[in-house]
């Protein structure tokens, strides 16, 4: 059976006409087999309309199906056509004594979309809401919504039903449909439908026991938007949801998570929320080993969310998050990144050996990644900063390509200098890392050799030298370089005078008539003030941070109100994309958290730094950007963030703002 | 919920197109078809957003399956939608899943989605109780006008226990149970184990009569600890802890979260009762112990020496341990006892097959590798030496099952029969 041939040809819509209105019942049904495969690659057959729904007579289900198929793809190109099957789904819908085809018959007649037969459909709608058969009424619920999209004023006493039947209904799976059926509506019309009640949340905890494991979704799904009433409330409603914690679906457990870790926020009792964190911890675990990638890094892309709010769940668990050789990189992208936030003051060793071996990964933007994750862990954990340094040194050693991973251990390297640079003036280290400046070739990279050069001039070997040979360049450099040439440029005019004055009046005199007043500007002042006093330029260019800034290890952290509302859509795709729901969806309406303290769980220690305002050690004038617009960008701006370092060349621009995510 | 459903094939052409809301137009999803499926971006990522559209995708061989979808649905939810809905199509087909096969059954496929999932909100997709009211070919008309038949079918498929028919008939009560467990174990460098788990199964090949009710025991640490102890027996098997535990719809969860008793009214014929997850105290049934030499430039040594700790009596099968080469490997000489070890150039590594394994033994392998001349500098990206076998009637994890008690109202005494085997999951060495 050859459906899916070449493209039809001229003459073929023709024959299948000819097929249709065949008197052989298999010929019709060979001939309407044809039109769906037509329909399926996308070639218009609605001009068969008319033959097509004479071969509604035969009471075949299988025919029957494939011509509802077909009426549903072309009613709304048809209307005046489809007005002759309105007969046929209600005399299906009304007298069929098989309650599969009643069902279908009516899911079919909601799939219509056409204003004008909606009318039609009112009252055989509300008879088999009212079925005996739960399997017709099942479906019946969910036609509701189908109407209201397109007639929402003909719906009115419908709308009314479903309350009603929210009240009576017993069986499981009908009840998930009304749930889901009405929460739609919600969402369509803005309007709240569903009034939760004591006794309506406990049918809903009771059909969770009883349906069909996609209905415990929806049901979990809904409980998690609620907000309980009191502690008590909250109570029954964890306590009745744990079981779903073994349910062999991860959608399911994972739904059951998510109620679990919103009820928490109003229990009053903090012996039980600990109890129950250590409930959920090994379940959500087991949610990673699943064996479907797509699924796993959902839940791998949610729990960097869960972290910010519960990380007492993943304390001494960073082990679970070690990438496999085999995995997709998407994956190892997302463990990579909950390993960085995990790693605190006791396990960084543990994380830093780990991270050793995915250096030597196929792909350079992953290695990227994970250079730029040990240079966090170095210069958040003052204990981590030896042996991270030494990883990165190791690595330098084996340099001999300008790849990806180069330009970032540059800027890693850059970042640890500025945090302790007392430590590394003498080290073995920096002979290493400024062999290897010649590899640079992104504008970053460069700027922090640059910036190494005009710091660590006196320690380096041939240092004149090499900036002679960067302001040779200057003209071509970007932006970023040029400012930090200029700096470092006069940095080490400082230190040696004499050997680089013709250097200085060489940069000048390039940089002066740079089109970027950026550049410019700095040039005039660095000249002027040179010219007058060489001290205070001293005081400017060469800054010694004594003071140990402090790195903030979560650059993504959310306002913690948001993070309430991204866990109750948990396993969204607005969370997947780190965004809240309005930013991603203009229909959606910003919703406002009431919830004012909002608690973070956390184990007993006690973090390993107190927080510290931040050092202004920041020299370059690239960097003045206002602290709190970061902020906010942050907050929102989290996909663009997360994207792979692939976009850094394209984005020359925006330098600025990526280098200011590195600082802080 | 969601907008529409698609097969793709990897050309990026569509196979099955089904529309659930008419928010989506077709040209999207041949946009997604050209951008994404034809240059193989989909293995990126699972969901794509292009101008407000949500494309969740998994891929099957070379069959894209995918969701679309305007509004912020429940991407897990999606995803594992997918998945089930492949396992139907697998069911119908006797478990394959490619394009000829697509084509083949397009009507019944068509079918299974007008079931599976109405104006985008999944539904019933449980395979076996499908196959129940859709056939390929149409149902029997006896069944279409018995009205008694179908409303049993209707309450069965909506009730509290759709996946059990009423009235089944067996001559003889049987249950067959297989409890595997996979082991996964990531050994670094030197030998100290990083991660170690073991992810076990218990399945169930049911066939009684009736409804009968399955009370289920293992030597669970939480459970045996609430037993009470029966005077003067004294017992060694204090019992193992479980970290998670995840059961099938037919287990009653809520008795198992207030006494961590396994009850269930069970599907006829196969089904995965649970799945476990155990952390500690594993018996890892292999040792790998590399030493990796460089000979000089373009020669390379690798000695492997396995060990297997599990009792003299217990045999292991079908080992095959796998030693990876550069790709620029010439030739390998390989040396060993016992096992066939051969240098296969697909796999980029030296296989070492071993049908049977005793247990308490220690065997060595040793490859002696020429490199070719090559232009690519870059060095050896050493990937981790890899372990495959079959440990029958050992359990990593130490689990027992103590009892299966089944209660049936016609009080027949079914016949239990049951298997242990431990597998290799991802049981790495890194080298």
């Amino acid at each position: 059976m050859a459906y899916f041939g070449n493209n039809p040809q001229r003459g073929e819509l023709q024959e299948l006409y000819a097929d249709l209105n065949d008197l052989n019942f298999e010929k019709k049904k060979e001939a309407v087999k044809k039109v769906i495969a037509y329909m399926t690659v996308g070639k218009d057959v609605s001009e068969l309309f008319q033959s097509v729904i004479k071969c509604l007579e035969f009471n075949d289900i299988e025919m029957k199906k494939l011509i509802y198929l077909y009426i549903v793809n072309y009613s709304r190109q048809k209307p005046d056509d489809a007005i002759m099957v309105i007969q046929n789904f209600r005399k299906d819908v009304r007298k069929s004594e098989n309650p599969l085809v009643r069902a279908l018959a009516i899911r079919t007649f909601g799939c219509l979309r056409v204003p004008k037969l909606n009318e039609y459909l009112i009252e055989p709608l509300k008879d088999c809401i009212q079925d005996d058969d739960p399997y017709v009424r099942k479906t019946a619920v969910l036609c509701v919504p189908k109407v209201f999209e397109v007639s929402p004023d003909i719906c009115p006493a419908l709308l009314e039903q479903l309350q009603k039947l929210l009240e009576k209904e017993s069986n499981a799976l009908v009840l998930a449909n009304l749930i889901q059926s009405m929460r739609e509506i919600e969402v369509v019309s803005g309007k709240q439908l569903i009034n939760l009640n004591q006794k309506i949340i406990q049918k809903l905890l009771l059909a969770v026991d009883e349906c069909i494991e996609w209905g415990q979704i929806f049901i979990l799904d809904y409980l998690a938007t609620h907000n309980p009433q009191d502690s008590k409330q909250a109570e029954i409603i964890i306590e009745r949801t744990l079981p779903r914690l073994s349910h062999i679906n991860p959608t399911v457990t994972f739904c059951a998570v998510k109620v679990i870790l919103k009820y928490l926020d109003f229990l009053d009792n903090g012996e039980l929320v600990k109890n129950l964190c250590k409930k959920v911890a090994p379940s959500l675990i087991s949610l990673l080993s699943w064996n479907q990638p797509e699924v796993q890094y959902t839940i791998l892309r949610n729990i960097s969310l869960i972290l910010q709010k519960f990380p007492i769940l993943f304390e001494n668990e960073v082990k679970v998050f070690f990438c496999s050789f085999n995995e997709p990189y998407y994956i190892k992208y997302e463990k990579l990144d909950i390993m960085v936030r995990i790693c605190d003051s006791k396990n960084f060793g543990q994380v830093l050996n780990e991270l050793l071996i995915y250096l030597n990964e196929a792909d350079p933007h992953f290695v990227r990644k994970t250079i730029k994750s040990i240079g966090k862990i170095a210069i958040t954990y003052d204990k981590a900063l030896e042996k991270a340094v030494s990883i990165l040194v190791e690595f330098a050693k084996n340099v001999q390509q300008p790849t990806e991973p180069v330009q970032e251990l540059l800027m890693q390297m850059q970042l640890i200098y500025k945090k302790s640079k007392q430590m590394y003036k003498y080290d073995e280290s920096l002979k290493i890392i400024y062999s290897i400046v010649d590899y640079a070739n992104e504008p970053e990279s460069k700027s922090a050799c640059a910036w190494i050069l005009g710091e660590f001039g006196e320690y380096i070997p041939k240092s004149v030298e090499k900036m002679k040979e960067y302001i040779d360049n200057f003209q071509m450099e970007d932006r970023l370089v040029q400012l930090q040439l200029l700096t470092s440029a006069v940095q080490l005019y400082l230190k040696y005078p004499s050997q680089c004055a013709t250097i200085i009046q060489q940069l000048i005199t390039s940089a002066k008539d740079s089109f970027n007043p950026d550049v410019r500007d700095r040039t005039y002042i660095y000249w002027r003030l040179l010219s007058t006093d060489p001290e205070v330029v001293k005081n400017l260019v060469c800054f010694n941070s004594g003071v140990v800034s402090n790195f903030s290890k979560d650059l993504r952290l959310w306002e913690t109100q948001d993070l309430v509302l991204a866990l109750e859509n948990m396993g969204s795709i607005s969370n997947l994309f780190h965004k809240l729901p309005h930013q991603l969806y203009k229909n959606i309406k910003i919703k406002i958290n009431n919830q004012h303290d909002v608690k973070i769980y956390k184990g007993e220690e006690k973090p390993d730094t107190q927080p510290q305002p931040q050092a202004q050690n920041q020299q370059d004038g690239s960097n003045q950007n206002n602290k709190k617009d970061q902020q906010q960008q942050q907050d929102i701006d989290l996909l663009s963030f997360d994207e792979p370092p692939s976009n850094i060349n394209i984005n020359n621009n925006n330098n600025n703002k990526t280098d200011v995510f590195e600082l802080i | 919920m969601i907008s529409s459903i698609v097969f793709i094939n990897h050309k990026g052409e569509i196979l099955i197109y089904r529309v659930y809301k008419d928010d989506i137009t077709r040209s999207e999803t041949t946009q997604f078809c050209a951008k994404i499926v034809a240059t193989k971006e989909n293995k990126e990522c699972p969901i794509i957003n292009i101008d407000g559209t949500s494309f969740i995708h998994i891929t099957i061989k070379d069959i894209v399956v995918l969701a679309t979808t305007k509004v912020n649905v429940n991407v897990a939810m999606t995803l594992q939608f997918l998945y089930q809905l492949v396992k139907v199509c697998r069911a119908y087909f006797g478990g394959e899943f490619d394009e000829n096969c697509i084509k083949k059954h397009f009507v019944l496929i068509y079918e299974i989605l007008d079931e599976v999932m109405d104006y985008g909100v999944p539904q019933i997709a449980d395979a076996d109780l499908l196959k129940k009211y859709i056939q390929e070919g149409g149902l029997k008309p006896e069944l279409m006008n018995d009205v008694e038949k179908l409303k049993q079918l209707t309450s069965q498929a909506t009730g509290a226990t759709s996946w059990r028919p009423p009235n089944l008939v067996y001559r003889k009560n049987e249950v067959y149970l297989d409890v595997i467990e996979s082991v996964n174990v990531l050994m670094s460098v030197k030998g100290t184990i990083l991660k170690a788990d073991v992810a076990g199964s218990i399945q169930v090949k049911c066939l009684l009569s009736g409804m009968p009710e399955c009370k289920f025991g293992m030597n669970d640490k939480l459970l045996m600890q609430r037993e009470p102890r029966k005077p003067g027996q004294t017992t060694t098997d204090k019992g193992i802890t479980i970290d998670d535990l995840k059961f099938h719809q037919c287990v009653k969860l809520p008795k198992f979260d207030k006494e961590r008793a396994i009850t269930f009214i069970p599907p006829d014929g196969q089904f995965e009762l649970m799945t476990y997850r155990i952390t500690e105290n594993i018996n890892l049934p292999f040792k790998i112990m590399p030493v990796y030499n460089e000979l000089g430039k373009n020669k390379l040594e690798i000695r492997v020496k396995i060990k297997s700790i599990f009792e003299k009596n217990l045999f292991a099968t079908n080992l095959a341990i796998k030693i990876p080469v550069p790709k620029n490997t010439a030739n390998v000489t390989t040396n060993s006892a016992i096992g066939k070890a051969k240098h296969e150039p697909d796999q980029q590594g030296v296989i070492w097959r071993i049908k049977k394994y005793p247990g308490d033994f220690e065997a060595l392998l040793r490859c002696e590798i020429d490199l070719g001349q090559t232009t690519n500098q870059q060095p050896w990206i050493k990937p981790p030496i890899s372990m495959e076998f079959q440990v029958p009637m050992f359990t990593a994890s130490g689990l027992r099952v103590r009892f299966l008690r089944i209660y049936e109202k016609a009080g027949y005494k079914p016949t239990k029969w049951i298997r242990y085997i431990t597998k290799a999951g991802e049981y790495l060495h890194r080298l």
